[in-house]
């Protein structure tokens, strides 16, 4: 079954050829993790159910049994995929600006991320806001999911002019910082315009690691670009 | 008996919320009205700190104060109206003893030492109540978020007000505060969060190195940094 099963298509009971199986299998995976996003976006994580999900999918019950254990599992799994597709939409814009300065390097990806995090509304309220009060577990997942981030700000370190003394909690303080402006945004129903606050979240990111008046300048050149 | 009880939380939860000025200066504990109501929002505190807010139960908040049911249900209506409650209760007391130990102090660099190290140093003592209060808060539902957020407009308010004095050397954008608050915040929250609940006073030069570069510039924050190390 393992070989290769993506490349025989198989025969169903009135001799039609269906997809692959183990396509099918995937895409069905997947549409019940998008189900789950749009459902608990929608309903709230606590109100959505299992049918809810599967109705949403066109899967049926058995199938998202085999799948995942619960309700909770397969919402772990479908976060975990917004997260990678938030850092794999931020790697992209901080790799796109290489060669320019780190502060305007981190300003892009922090512009992917709010410009998609302000597309995707309904989403980012389930996984900035929603999440932290989905159990321990949720949690958890939230706070290593923020931990991904780390990586954009190290470079900081030998950015900054006293990089080495700089507190330990660096990344975590700015990380955690913006989280929570984010978390306010959304929470106030203004995550649609999320995009608003991004000269905010720039200086709050940078300040630690740059100093107030280098931090407002960059602060400054991106609130002029979104104008302009 | 009990509904009456739950009409007078409730509307007592309600200016919380809407006014926000349930402790416009000092923070007074006069929520509390009696000792056995006391008893019991730190009861709550402690069950929601230990258990987390799903899974704290009246039970548990009677076995904690060896209370009966009854005395439970003639003060509140159910669970969330005494954590609602509870919630504006601690985050009373901890501005209390924030500005308590503030007081004496001069300078805003001096206050906010002061102010933050003694919140620390509670969390230390009760790393549960942090629990209740800055984890817990979050499954509590939006009257609960409300009071956070006021929570922290007041401490940001206090930080900002490093500019008004005057002794500020830099002007940074009104942002600033926010964002040390809202820094300060999650590496609190991350740390009660995962259990890891002692040694909050060792955040203290952190925290003085955040809130004072803002205002002050690098250096002066190295300074208080290094200061508060010793």
């Amino acid at each position: 079954m393992d070989s290769s099963p993506a490349t025989k298509a198989e025969e169903t009971q009135d001799g039609t050829q269906s997809l692959p199986r183990a396509y099918l299998v995937r895409s069905e995976r997947e549409r019940l993790l998008e189900a789950m996003l749009r459902v608990a976006a929608a309903k709230g994580y606590e109100a959505t159910t299992v049918k809810d999900v599967i109705e949403v999918a066109g899967v049926s019950e058995q199938t998202f049994k085999q799948m995942f254990a619960d309700k909770e599992s397969c919402f772990l799994e479908a976060y975990e995929a917004v997260f990678d597709v938030l850092l794999a939409h931020m790697s992209s814009a901080f790799e796109a600006a290489a060669g320019r300065p780190w502060p305007e390097r981190v300003s892009a990806a922090l512009g992917a991320l709010v410009g998609l995090l302000s597309i995707e509304a309904g989403i980012a309220r389930l996984s900035m806001v929603e999440v932290t009060a989905a159990g321990d577990d949720a949690r958890a997942r939230y706070r290593s999911a923020l931990a991904r981030f780390t990586p954009f700000l190290e470079e900081g370190r030998q950015y900054a002019s006293q990089g080495e003394e700089l507190p330990a909690d660096t990344a975590r303080f700015a990380i955690g910082g913006a989280a929570s402006m984010i978390f306010d945004e959304i929470r106030a129903g203004r995550g649609p315009e999320l995009t608003r606050i991004l000269p905010d979240l720039v200086f709050a990111v940078l300040m630690p690691y740059i100093g107030p008046e280098a931090a407002e300048d960059e602060m400054r050149r991106v609130a002029r670009e979104h104008t302009a | 008996m009990g509904k009456q009880a739950a009409t007078k939380v409730r509307a007592g939860a309600e200016g919380t919320g809407a006014a926000g000025k349930v402790f416009p200066e000092a923070p007074t504990l006069r929520l509390v009205s009696s000792p056995k109501r006391q008893r019991i929002l730190e009861g709550m505190l402690e069950a929601v700190g230990n258990a987390g807010y799903d899974s704290a139960s009246v039970r548990m908040v009677l076995d904690q104060t060896g209370l009966y049911r009854q005395a439970f249900y003639d003060e509140f209506a159910d669970k969330d109206a005494c954590y609602l409650e509870a919630l504006a209760y601690g985050v009373a007391k901890f501005e209390a003893i924030a500005r308590a130990a503030a007081e004496p102090e001069e300078s805003w660099r001096g206050k906010l030492r002061a102010g933050i190290g003694a919140v620390l140093d509670a969390l230390d003592s009760d790393p549960a109540i942090g629990r209740a209060l800055i984890v817990e808060v979050h499954a509590a539902g939006p009257e609960a978020l409300q009071i956070r957020s006021e929570a922290m407009k007041r401490i940001t308010d206090f930080i900002d007000s490093a500019r008004n004095a005057s002794t500020g050397t830099e002007t940074p954008p009104p942002i600033a505060a926010e964002g040390i608050v809202a820094g300060m915040h999650a590496v609190v929250h991350a740390k009660l969060a995962t259990g890891d609940s002692d040694g909050f006073r060792g955040l203290l030069p952190d925290f003085m190195y955040f809130a004072v570069l803002p205002y002050f510039g690098a250096e002066v924050a190295g300074t208080e940094m290094k200061a508060a190390r010793a």
